[in-house]
């Protein structure tokens, strides 16, 4: 017959490893304190599972996107990450993504899954027309339309005036256009599709 | 005294050291092959400089026949051991898929079926990853040779025992977790992925990560505390794989009629285990280190599903001789 003390004592030791074996996921996580608050340009990889935490429990930080990136362009979150940490994005600021599928297409979980060009949904770029060059002192620039994959369908320029670029709702969000825009501050950047002002004022 | 063993398998630590140094080569080339590529892309083949026109064209010659599409050449072969593509053959570390399905609580199968080889081997060959593939274990046997070279100078280095069975508490607890959070937790501090991970990140992109801390707290851990004690007491890859491993089909076994009881074994086995009382269980990873250092041939490869029990002392040792000399009672012994 097992005596009572002998069974608590077993009780004690289980409790105290299940404890314990927890302590190497805190130290690891300790490394990497929570993301940062506030605005941030960071995009998620073309192909991303649409909610986010579905694609954090779905991709497994094993780097094969940014292995294969052409551009490399792919990056992944560190200390800065939270629970983001070695998920890839992409900050277009840096360099942007070229849409050629090689990441959706080596990626071993379902985490970014082949989307064709046209489906694919990583924001909408948004121009701020108060900085804007042709927008504010109507002088030649159109880098951010010169560059577009998408052509016509996504980035155009106004009709009544050659230079001043106009968002369309094709646009996919790859970011060549802030890659490329010459102002410093910026003044187009992709934001998430609900909140670009052209799906905004569509819907 | 009995056959000896096949020649070869003396042999066997020698081969794995280069696997190992192989793969771990692999991990440091694959990046720079990467960054070579990008750089190949950026600078059109056509303006580069004939040597790099020529090295380009080796290496697409040798993974040449092994795609399809020829713009994809150097795609061949990327990845690490955690996840990656060899020749189009996607192979993924068990305790990835385990893990993505713990944190996803969802069954995706495409990316379970690259897991499949690896557990098939595991269950034939035990902890064999271990051993014989383990980025991390490369680095954690290098540590191990620095806490003998420390000896020598006199410095002591741990050599504490904690349970063996704290690395499945430590599985089980990263498999809840990563439900709980919803992500893949284990990921973070499982070696061989972290090491991957690491190496990719210094070579690629520009300096080393988060987890780079961690893998030199695991190394201090080994010196200070005990020999190999991420690998036997902590890894949670490392307790899928004895679980997956527990009846394996290959394993070591002692000839109790060529053991002379040196105890060698049991000196150079790195996860402390006992091979010289026949002590081997699912920790072991058939590193054949203990075959290696046997000076009587008294240790071989068995096809069995369960080890034997304990054999006795060995034939050739003092100990059988006196009793086996004096009878089993041992009447008339000095």
């Amino acid at each position: 017959m097992i005596q009572r003390r002998t069974v608590l004592q077993r009780l004690m030791y289980a409790a105290g490893m299940a404890v314990t074996s927890t302590l190497p996921y805190g130290f690891a996580r300790l490394m990497v304190p929570e993301a940062r608050a506030g605005f941030s340009t960071h995009l998620r990889p073309p192909g991303v599972l649409p909610d986010e935490h579905a694609f954090n429990s779905a991709c497994i930080g094993c780097g094969l996107c940014g292995e294969v990136c052409p551009p490399r362009c792919i990056r992944f979150y560190q200390h800065e990450g939270g629970e983001k940490v070695n998920t890839p994005y992409i900050d277009p600021e840096q360099k942007a993504c070229i849409l050629c599928n090689k990441c959706m297409e080596v990626c071993p979980t379902e985490a970014l899954t082949e989307t064709p060009r046209n489906d694919i949904d990583m924001g909408i770029a948004q121009i701020d027309r108060t900085a804007c060059y042709p927008w504010v002192d109507r002088v030649i620039c159109g880098a951010c339309v010169s560059i577009c994959p998408l052509g016509e369908r996504a980035i155009g320029f106004k009709l009544w005036n050659q230079y001043q670029p106009v968002v369309k709702t094709d646009c996919v969000g790859c970011g060549l256009c802030v890659e490329v825009c010459p102002h410093p501050s910026l003044p187009i950047r992709i934001v998430r599709r609900s909140e670009g002002t052209v799906t905004r004022h569509r819907l | 005294m009995k056959a000896k063993p096949f020649f070869l398998w003396r042999h066997l630590n020698k081969l794995r050291w280069l696997t190992l140094a192989t793969v771990f080569s692999m991990l440091v080339l694959l990046p720079f092959l990467h960054v070579y590529q990008a750089y190949v892309a950026a600078h059109a083949y056509d303006l580069l400089a004939p040597r790099e026109q020529e090295l380009y064209d080796t290496l697409e010659m040798l993974t040449a026949p092994f795609v399809s599409d020829p713009a994809e050449d150097l795609d061949a072969i990327k990845g690490n051991t955690w996840s990656g593509t060899f020749f189009g053959l996607q192979l993924s570390d068990p305790l990835a898929a385990a893990g993505q399905m713990a944190a996803g609580m969802n069954l995706y199968t495409p990316f379970l079926l690259t897991a499949l080889i690896p557990v098939l081997l595991t269950v034939l060959f035990g902890r064999f990853y271990c051993g014989w593939i383990c980025p991390a274990s490369f680095l954690y046997e290098l540590n191990s040779n620095l806490a003998i070279l420390l000896r020598r100078m006199g410095l002591q280095a741990g050599r504490r025992h904690l349970d063996k069975r704290f690395k499945y508490a430590v599985l089980i607890a990263g498999l809840v977790l990563s439900m709980i959070t919803g992500s893949v937790v284990v990921a973070a501090i499982y070696p061989p992925a972290v090491v991957g991970r690491e190496i990719y990140y210094a070579v690629a992109l520009g300096g080393f990560g988060a987890g780079t801390v961690f893998f030199a707290v695991t190394l201090l851990f080994d010196l200070l505390v005990a020999q190999r004690g991420f690998c036997r007491y902590l890894c949670p890859g490392g307790a899928l794989y004895s679980l997956l491993g527990r009846y394996r089909l290959v394993r070591i076994q002692r000839i109790v009629e060529n053991c002379n009881d040196c105890a060698k074994c049991n000196a150079v086995c790195e996860f402390g285990l006992d091979p010289l009382r026949d002590g081997f269980g699912q920790e072991c990873n058939n590193c054949t280190a203990c075959i290696a250092v046997c000076p009587t041939d008294a240790l071989t490869f068995e096809i069995k599903p369960q080890d034997v029990g304990y054999q006795g002392a060995g034939h050739l040792g003092k100990r059988y001789q006196r009793e086996h000399a004096y009878g089993a009672s041992g009447e008339g012994m000095p």
